[in-house]
């Protein structure tokens, strides 16, 4: 069994913590469910907090031209985009 | 002026506690609620001051965690405060708001804290590293944005920054804009945080009480020993509407504004008090003269003198000239002169609170600190003995830097 | 023409003073407008390396002598030295001596970030590991009613004296609360306007929102990808149209209504339907007591974020209806960046000098083909040259982070008019 933790669980652990989601624990948040509009609810401002942690935690740089609504629309496709980067 | 403007809500958060019985109480009782600030970062110098007067209270019945997630201290401190005072004038939080509810909201510092955790990110992270959600709640207006979207309140949106006069300048404001038309209603108030990093520029720059051999850290406005003032933290925020808005809704009004008015003395140093009382007493003067008030007709004084050598020289001097007809001995006295920020500590609004509190009659106590007149100032604040109810309060606040405002209370 | 307003005796601008990436001076900042030359460059304020962006309309060099002999000295911050030039420019325009001392004279001022700049090197230092070697001095500008202060105590001022940090809209509602004054004869006199320079904090925040063009901002065009960030200050001073006549002093314009709301909407983002903007210049309309028809251009705040010039295109169209698509607009923020507190007030400068000079300036000429706005927002940005424009009255809109809004209205004062 590996050590590494999955990218989609970092990825949650960081949506609660970086986001102050104060009740809502990481295992809560399914891996399809929408973040921002419905599910999680969140907002312009939550997605750009979220970019901020997400470059810190994988060392990557996302550009302002990569903010669009697909890669951010579920864990999944956030966990696709990363992959793809690291 | 034209209109009438009637006080009709108050909400305060502070030491003391939240609401404004709490604050009556520890004004009766005339004690500050201090605490020791974090000095675990290692801002403060180690003979320094090492108490404020902090926010321990819960919000939880006035903002829920989910509402509050991102926002700045100060600006959950003014929601909290502004639904008091919503809920305290007898209006319904839940309605639609609207263009006629203005905002008027005065803060020293600001949301400090966010801007040193974006600092803090900038040079010891990169600016790169720098928090959306920090930065956007850094704004000295973020407060003030929060009472408008918690309240839904359309009207004109002003955040005063000048110093210990922002509070009574926002209120003047509110009240003008409400006398003129402008608005029907105005959340107007105060608000700061006093984080460990605020607390310790504060007193590397003298300003702080420190312990002594009088004994521990404490404010003695007008005292002759006085050596500085105690920072605190809170919100205050007021409501006031036109006497027509409030007839329409049968309500009934806590106080009325009776005047308003600020000055400038030039001869103060920047961030510091002047000696320009001449120039202030006559701002204070038109406050009284475009309300028709003769100075004896103020019988009550709630005054900003916090335990600044500087400042309360100043407000001594400013309110014996404008009030006393000079500062020559034998002429008439002052009227009885509450201190409040020796309970709430400068900053916060507790000057504002207090100020209603006189004058819808509450009692005080005797003032915490004092107990040698100063013989150049020759101001003796309360000493908690009983008071008939006032009929006109003088309320007075100098900044430094310079600016002094003043704003005139009376019956509804 | 009357000398009584709708809501008051009319209040006349008598000077101007502006500081800003187009130079020191009012006749500097109209040159380059003119010119449609824009200050949006690489510049030298701060290392901007580690930030996300590179550009900003900073300040040049003040001319010799300009802010050499100020007295406050080290203490004043780059924001107190704009707000002091642009304020003796202005009070020397107004034909006023060096001492307010003897005038009901007021300040009304607007700042975002006061001497932020200054103080920043004081926290680099304090907040890292070398505290001790931080000194505090660097600190004693800092606050953001410092630069209003500081022209109180230079003009000797003893009347009212307030700084709004508003965001955005802080220029433009100190302008609001000036007019007021004078108005009410609370003042008779009020030097107002406001003053902000470069500093860290807020060009790492606002790129923290991603806010921020990565190439000069392009407003109303649809290849807009954010704001560009400018430095400056604005002073105009304002007095009573039969005072200043009587004085024998020509007036400059004359500000007939200022108007405020707030969107109560979110913290960043603007109201899309642009109905809380569109309730600002509504509201400024009718205390200068005229329709919309009798505007003649807007000065839009039209910082080139998507969001923004979306929803002021949304406001105009509201407040102007089928006249919006015709009505000339001008994009200030396109030649000198946006200059945060004190952006209403030097847009208010500009939109003084629009009227004066019968000419509105364009945008730079843009390095694509297309230069042309949006379809979605169809506005008549002035593109390309100036538009000579015989305009009588004008309106100047500020639209601030965290929601608050703020309107003018401008009209012309035209040399030798009768009183």
């Amino acid at each position: 069994m590996s050590d590494v933790v999955a990218t989609p669980q970092r990825i949650k652990r960081l949506i609660v913590e970086s986001l102050h989601l104060e009740g809502v624990k990481p295992e809560m948040i399914e891996d399809e469910a929408p973040l921002f509009g419905e599910g999680l609810g969140l907002d312009s401002v939550d997605a750009l907090e979220l970019v901020v942690a997400l470059e810190k935690e994988f060392g990557i740089k996302i550009k302002s031209q990569e903010l669009g609504r697909e890669v951010f629309s579920s864990v999944s496709s956030l966990s696709e985009f990363i992959e793809g980067r690291t | 002026m034209s209109r009438t403007v009637l006080l009709t809500g108050l909400g305060t958060v502070g030491a003391f506690g939240c609401g404004g019985e709490s604050l009556e109480r520890a004004l009766a009782e005339g004690t500050p609620s201090l605490s020791e600030v974090d000095r675990s970062a290692g801002y403060h110098l180690p003979e320094g001051a090492r108490l404020a007067c902090l926010v321990t209270v819960s919000l939880s019945e006035w903002l829920s965690p989910a509402e509050g997630r991102r926002m700045s201290p100060p600006s959950k401190l003014a929601v909290a405060a502004s639904r008091m005072a919503l809920r305290g004038a007898g209006l319904d939080s839940g309605s639609e708001g609207s263009e006629a509810t203005a905002v008027f909201l005065s803060t020293a510092f600001g949301p400090s804290s966010n801007s040193e955790g974006m600092l803090k990110q900038i040079f010891l992270e990169g600016p790169e590293a720098v928090s959306p959600f920090l930065f956007t709640e850094s704004v000295a207006n973020a407060p003030a944005a929060q009472i408008a979207i918690a309240n839904r309140a359309r009207g004109p949106s002003v955040t005063v920054c000048q110093r210990e006069a922002g509070p009574l300048l926002a209120v003047s404001q509110a009240a003008a804009a409400v006398a003129s038309g402008r608005a029907e209603r105005a959340f107007a108030g105060a608000v700061d945080e006093v984080s460990p990093l605020l607390h310790a520029l504060l007193d590397r720059f003298g300003a702080l009480a420190r312990s002594g051999p009088d004994g521990d850290e404490i404010a003695r406005p007008f005292d002759r020993r006085r050596c500085g003032f105690l920072a605190g933290e809170g919100a205050t925020v007021l409501l006031l509407e036109s006497a027509e808005s409030v007839a329409a809704r049968g309500a009934q009004a806590i106080a009325r504004v009776l005047s308003w008015g600020s000055a400038f003395d030039p001869t103060a140093p920047v961030s510091d008090w002047g000696k320009g009382h001449d120039v202030l007493a006559r701002g204070l003067r038109k406050c009284l003269g475009r309300a028709g008030i003769e100075p004896q007709a103020v019988d009550r004084i709630v005054s900003g003198a916090s335990g600044s050598r500087a400042g309360d020289r100043l407000e001594a001097l400013t309110l014996r000239e404008a009030l006393c007809g000079g500062n020559s001995p034998g002429g008439p006295g002052l009227p009885p002169v509450l201190t409040p920020k020796a309970v709430t500590g400068e900053y916060g609004g507790g000057l504002l609170g207090a100020a209603v509190l006189a004058a819808a009659g509450a009692r005080f106590g005797a003032t915490p600190g004092f107990a040698e007149p100063d013989p150049e100032l020759d101001v003796v604040p309360h000493d908690g003995s009983a008071l008939p109810p006032p009929s006109t309060v003088l309320v007075s606040s100098l900044a430094a830097g310079g600016a002094g405002a003043w704003l005139l209370l009376g019956a509804p | 023409m009357t000398h009584a307003g709708k809501n008051g005796p009319r209040v006349a601008v008598t000077g101007l003073g502006a500081v800003s990436g187009l130079g020191w001076g009012a006749e500097a900042l109209w040159a380059g407008l003119r010119a449609g030359r824009t200050a949006i460059r690489l510049f030298e304020r701060f290392d901007h390396s580690g930030h996300r962006t590179h550009l900003a309309a900073e300040a040049p060099e003040p001319p010799a002598g300009a802010v050499r002999d100020l007295p406050g000295g080290s203490r004043l911050s780059l924001a107190d030295r704009f707000a002091l030039f642009a304020a003796l420019e202005a009070v020397a325009q107004a034909g006023l001596g060096a001492s307010l001392a003897n005038e009901e004279a007021g300040v009304y001022f607007g700042s975002s970030t006061g001497g932020m700049f200054e103080s920043e090197r004081f926290f680099s230092t304090f907040l890292g590991e070398r505290r001790r070697y931080a000194r505090l001095s660097s600190l004693a500008a800092q606050q953001v009613n410092s630069p209003g202060d500081a022209i109180a105590r230079h003009l000797r001022i003893t009347g009212p004296v307030q700084t709004v940090s508003s965001a955005c809209a802080s220029g433009a509602l100190a302008l609001g609360a000036a007019l007021d004054a004078v108005r009410s004869g609370e003042v008779e006199m009020a030097v107002a306007g406001g003053s902000d320079s470069l500093c860290q904090l807020t060009y790492a925040g606002f790129n923290a929102l991603r806010s921020v063009d990565e190439r000069p901002c392009r407003p109303f065009r649809a290849s807009r990808e954010g704001m560009s960030f400018g430095e400056g200050a604005a002073v105009l001073v304002l007095e009573r149209l039969d005072r200043a006549l009587a004085r024998g002093v020509e007036p400059l314009a004359v500000l007939d209504g200022a108007g405020a709301s707030c969107d109560a909407y979110h913290m960043t983002a603007p109201e899309p339907t642009g109905t809380g903007a569109a309730a600002a210049m509504d509201q400024a309309l009718r205390d200068a007591g005229l329709p919309p028809e009798a505007i003649d251009f807007v000065n839009a705040h039209a910082t080139g974020t998507p969001l923004n010039d979306a929803a002021e295109w949304r406001a105009l169209t509201q407040v102007f209806g089928e006249r919006a698509a015709a009505l000339p607009v001008t994009a200030t923020k396109a030649l000198i960046g946006h200059l945060l507190g004190s952006s209403g007030a030097i847009e208010a400068v500009a939109t003084v000098l629009s009227l004066r000079h019968g000419e509105l300036h364009p945008v730079p000429r843009a390095e694509e083909a297309q230069t042309g706005v949006d379809p979605e927002l169809p506005v008549a940005l002035v593109l390309d040259r100036p538009l000579s424009l015989e305009a009588r009255t004008a309106v100047s809109t500020s639209l601030a982070f965290g929601g608050s809004n703020a309107a003018l209205v401008f009209s012309r004062w035209a040399t030798g008019q009768a009183a």
